[in-house]
């Protein structure tokens, strides 16, 4: 028995907190209300001032597992969730080997199960061993649970296979999430093409190798009649492309967008710092406006972080060396909160909706809220505490965070799943 | 102050380049005599370490080097496969322990020489990386320039062909503002690219290049090596539109104007033969100037002073801030 007295309470659909107790009783919130008894052998934490919410989803993440667990392994990617206030994650497929079959994913969610402390899903892959051309065995996969189907980190480049295979898929109930980039326009260097990448002098990017691609999927989705999901969208036309799309209304499409290309631009690379290398890359101050403006405005549906974790050594490297992609899950609440709920951009209700709510609804899963009759499923938030990011602090085998060595406002205090309490700060 | 490093012109501040400039008039005098050495550096040693070839710009810091006393080796790199930054790193380390003073080094990737920097006590020369900046051909370019024009303020350069992909473009371009001197670029609408430096006219248009009269045409070299795709039709289509034909030679005689290179020259495409022998051609003096700018380089940084730490070098780097801020 728990009994959390005075939390501020955070939901989707309100932005305003209610201060309440809350009593959760073998691991379901049994009562909420003002001044509840203390019941006999009830373990009492005093909440005041703390923000209580349900527990975060990240339906973008990469576990590394099988292939690459010196970069991060179910057991550290899901300590590193558990850390940023995260209660479940999907992971990518493109593992080695990647998850294209039943096989693949019975191995990875048996795993999970012994491996991890909170519940860890996985996509699968559309094409056999994302190689973008004989269709990967969809049915198998779908037996065992899985929903959603992409070949993140590459675009299936020929829009034959994927219109086949929405028409296919579809029939199941599943649905695509698009890496959306044209490879021969945005070569082999994760860098926006501008002014940055002139000075740097490297090849970039353009963003309209992103956009083109956003465009091709939904266009594919419209002809298929299936759900499309964009994943990681980094420009602004790309999300005004979604904000039309969604406007006709014909057309399933699902959209996120990462912490990262709400919160940085191509100037942050500044020398050369790694740590700012991922794909899609950071753009434009004016993408990061309209990025935001289309999350606030709900032409993303969810927050995801991409969690994507590289060795020390391999980000060490010089700039073209190493590999894109950032870690996530350690810093995800904290920094949503310091750069965005603090200083008053969103409210706690959007976070909840767009990083805990909808992605469970877009994985067909119950939502966690804290509502009476619920499983207790939920974080612990002090926003008048820091939280400084360091080596020692990240749960992530890898560190390769812009958020290094940074202190940011807030805390992630508790973490409780079922009748457990997965940390306690 | 003297730094430990030379990596790029855009952290550079205008009383170094004026520094280093006036240094390299005085290393110039001593071509003249019988002995050309002097034992500035003796003692010391310089390592070059050229992932990519390069005949003139290893063999200008190799006599500027040996022209100050100092001992050169070279890293053989050129013949192995290794380019990739792992391998780098593990080559850093040898060299760390080798305890080197100087680190001349040339990579396609940018950045990479300030990598070395921070993992190194040695002095490290940018000699080109990628097609970011190219330091030392920035200041003899300079300084060839000073040579006609002792106060360059307000003379115009005219930097014409691939800007995109040109290290010397965007080191020379933002070394002669730091001086004063106005640049504008003209090239193929596929190699200047529109987010260049707002500080810097794009033309595509040869006439209109002229219209706003240059002092000095720099002609950079087409490097097809490092094109992935095609910018333009043809070589033959490419000296027609831009490069300096004989008809256009006539042109830049009347009006006196200078001509410059980094070479090597590709014949018959950025220019025709004839320039060769054009007497306001500045190509052979830059080849000369290269020595004695490089022998002040050498001269200025410190080697071995601090180890530092790469957060606290990025830090000095920012504060030391970018010039060309569009
Ligand atoms: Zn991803």
């Amino acid at each position: 028995m728990l009994l959390l007295q005075n939390a501020r309470i955070a939901s989707e659909n309100s932005p305003a907190l209610v201060e309440s107790d809350v009593l959760i009783v073998e691991g379901i919130i049994q009562e909420i209300g003002q001044s509840l008894a203390i019941p006999e052998g009830a373990r009492v934490i005093d909440a005041r001032g703390r923000v209580l919410m349900p527990g975060m989803f990240d339906a973008h993440v990469h576990f590394r597992a099988p292939g690459f667990e010196n970069k991060e392994t179910i057991t550290t990617g899901s300590e590193a969730a558990i850390n940023g206030g995260v209660t479940g994650v999907v992971m990518m497929p493109n593992t080695r080997p990647a998850l294209d079959s039943a096989t693949a994913i019975a191995t990875v969610l048996e795993n999970a199960k012994h491996r991890s402390r909170i519940p860890v899903y996985t996509s699968g892959c559309v094409t056999k061993n994302r190689e973008g051309k004989e269709l990967a065995e969809i049915e198998g996969m779908r037996g065992l649970g899985v929903k959603m189907l992409t070949d993140d980190g590459d675009t299936t480049a020929d829009p034959a296979v994927l219109l086949r295979a929405m028409q296919y898929a579809t029939e199941f109930g599943m649905f695509f999430a698009s890496h959306c980039e044209v490879p021969e326009l945005a070569g082999p260097r994760a860098l926006n093409e501008g002014v940055m990448s002139y000075r740097l002098g490297i090849k970039g990017s353009p963003a309209c190798a992103e956009e083109i691609i956003i465009d091709r999927d939904i266009r594919l989705a419209h002809a298929a009649g299936a759900h499309v999901h964009i994943q990681h969208v980094s420009s602004k036309m790309g999300m005004e492309t979604i904000r039309w799309w969604k406007s006709r209304g014909d057309v399933k499409v699902t959209a996120e967008v990462m912490p990262h290309h709400l919160m940085f631009t191509d100037e942050h690379i500044g020398d050369y710092d790694t740590n700012y290398k991922m794909n899609p890359p950071l753009r434009t101050q004016a993408d990061c406006d309209a990025l935001l403006a289309g999350l606030i405005e709900g032409v993303f549906d969810i927050i995801a972080t991409d969690h994507a974790p590289h060795t020390p050594f391999e980000k060490a490297q010089d700039f073209i060396s190493a590999p894109n992609g950032i870690t996530g899950l350690d810093t995800a609440l904290v920094s949503l909160y310091n750069h965005f709920v603090e200083p008053g951009k969103f409210g706690w209700d959007l976070v909840v909706k767009r990083y805990s709510a909808e992605p469970r609804r877009l994985m067909g899963l119950p939502v966690a809220a804290i509502e009476v009759g619920q499983e207790a499923n939920c974080v612990l938030f002090d926003t008048t505490a820091e939280t400084t990011f360091t080596k020692e602090f990240m749960k992530s085998k890898s560190q390769n965070t812009p958020f290094i060595d940074q202190t940011l406002k807030g805390r992630v205090d508790l973490v409780v799943l079922g009748a457990e309490i997965l940390l306690e700060r | 102050m003297a730094r430990k490093d030379l990596l790029d012109i855009a952290s550079l501040h205008r009383e170094e380049i004026e520094f280093l400039l006036d240094q390299s008039t005085s290393f110039k005098k001593l071509f003249t005599r019988s002995v050309k050495k002097i034992p500035a550096l003796e003692g010391k040693s310089v390592l070059m370490l050229f992932y990519e070839a390069s005949t003139r710009t290893h063999s200008s810091f190799e006599v500027a080097a040996k022209r100050l006393s100092a001992e050169v080796t070279n890293f053989d790199v050129a013949h192995s496969s290794i380019t990739k930054g792992e391998s780098v790193r593990e080559t850093i380390e040898t060299l760390q322990a080798m305890r080197t003073d100087y680190i001349v080094v040339r990579h396609g990737h940018p950045g990479l020489p300030a990598m070395i920097a921070r993992q190194t006590t040695a002095s490290v020369i940018n000699a080109g990386d990628g097609a970011h900046e190219h330091p030392t051909q920035a200041l003899l370019d300079a300084f060839t320039i000073k040579e006609k024009f002792p106060d360059p303020r307000g003379k115009k350069v005219l930097i014409i062909g691939d800007i995109l992909h040109s290290r010397v473009a965007r080191s020379t371009s933002t070394l002669l503002q730091k001086l004063g001197v106005e640049v504008a670029y003209l090239g193929p609408g596929s190699l200047v690219p529109k987010y260049g430096p707002a500080t810097i006219p794009r033309f595509t248009d040869y006439e209109a290049a002229m219209a706003w009269a240059p002092d000095v045409v720099y002609l950079l070299r087409v490097q097809l090596e490092r094109q992935d795709v095609q910018f333009f039709p043809s070589v033959r289509e490419y000296h027609r539109v831009y490069g300096i034909t004989t008809t256009r030679l006539a042109e830049i005689r009347d009006r006196g104007l200078y001509i410059m290179h980094p070479g090597p020259v590709n014949r018959g495409v950025e220019l025709c033969d004839a320039v060769m022998d054009y007497e306001r051609s500045l190509i052979t003096n830059q080849v000369e100037n290269g020595i004695s700018v490089r022998m002040a380089v050498l001269d200025w940084l410190t080697p071995g002073g601090d180890f530092p730490k790469q957060e606290a070098y990025i830090a000095q780097q920012k504060a030391g801030s970018p010039v060309i801020t569009p």
